[in-house]
């Protein structure tokens, strides 16, 4: 019965070569990557137009968009993103794609921050900000090519333009109406 | 002080869950079976945080769990690190501007400073759970086995 006993340990050995190893050596082997995985997202900075439509819809608010001056900064923290990929679903020009990125483990959050700038146009009118991209202009002209003549202008300057039309109209003997 | 050098001893780690969905909690039990089998960096799960070299730190620390956390923390001995797992333990996740929670190990940091409380090192995981292989790979940059893939980057669109 002892020896019995003894021995019991030894089985093991056979059930373990029966099934073989199944330990993945993780860092210093390749993980294994579906076609359906979604990591970290990467925007294109050659197709963004600084639209705002992920920040939008962006469930943990990880795309913020801002405005500060002459520039609209898109700034995406990874460390707040559930990868949803509905980014990648809304993006009108397709500049956001997801990528199998996951091994993003870093030792401080300011490197899990990526922000694009985009320059604000300026309006053809006054010279002032317009609050729209140069690539959002182009996006609105290609949808909509009636927009061509006022898209360049402000909200200023597009409503003194509508009152110079409308008082023209009217019959008024001045060239330009001030305000 | 002392300052043990990482890779010459083996790291213990205690799960702590500070309120999390249990999602990261499951990949953090993955991440301890066999088929990973993290016992081949000295990986091994304790029981107390007195016992431990590493907390694998999950959730966005709700209010409720705020004291025990700090215990927790404290009970560990120097030096201490900090494996911050998931979204909501980074930055608070979908839970970053509630008001019952902290919201992420950054604003616990300062919380903990005014305790006392030191935290040597912390290593951010991200992920909506983070797979087994990201909590492995964050241990792994914890203890200098891989470089560290990310970093912040300034784009200039035209």
């Amino acid at each position: 019965m002892g020896l019995k006993k003894l021995f019991k340990p030894f089985k093991l050995i056979s059930v373990a070569r029966h099934s073989g190893v199944v330990t993945v050596l993780y860092p210093y082997q390749k993980p294994l990557i579906t076609a359906e995985f979604r990591g970290k997202i990467s925007i294109d900075a050659s197709k963004c137009m600084g639209c705002g439509a992920c920040a939008n819809t962006c469930p943990p608010n990880a795309l913020i968009l801002s405005r500060r001056d002459n520039t609209i900064i898109l700034n995406y923290f990874i460390g707040r993103c559930i990868f949803c990929g509905r980014c990648a679903e809304v993006c009108p020009v397709g500049a956001i794609t997801v990528t199998h990125e996951f091994e993003l483990a870093s030792m401080s959050t300011r490197d899990l921050n990526e922000s694009l700038v985009h320059q604000v146009e300026k309006c053809s009118g006054c010279g002032g900000g317009l609050g729209a991209t140069r690539r959002m202009l182009q996006y609105v002209i290609l949808h909509s090519p009636t927009a061509e003549n006022y898209v360049h202008l402000c909200p200023n300057c597009r409503k003194k333009r509508f009152i110079n039309a409308l008082v023209m109209k009217m019959g008024a003997r001045t060239e330009n109406v001030e305000s | 002080m002392l300052r043990v050098n990482p890779l010459k001893k083996s790291v213990w780690v205690f799960h702590l869950n500070t309120g999390s969905c249990n999602a990261c909690d499951i990949e953090i039990l993955d991440a301890l079976t066999p088929y990973f089998d993290v016992e081949r960096f000295g990986i091994k799960l304790v029981a107390s945080p007195r016992h431990a070299d590493l907390v694998l730190f999950t959730g966005p620390i709700t209010r409720k769990t705020l004291p025990k956390v700090v215990n927790a923390l404290r009970a560990v001995p120097r030096p201490r690190y900090v494996l911050a797992i998931g979204a909501c333990a980074v930055g608070g996740g979908i839970w970053y501007d509630t008001y019952s929670v902290i919201g992420g190990v950054e604003e616990l940091k300062k919380i903990l400073e005014e305790n006392g409380i030191e935290i040597d090192k912390i290593v951010y995981v991200p992920g909506c759970p983070a797979r087994p292989e990201a909590i492995i790979y964050g241990v792994a940059v914890l203890l200098g086995l891989v470089e560290q893939k990310v970093h912040g980057e300034v784009k200039i669109a035209e």
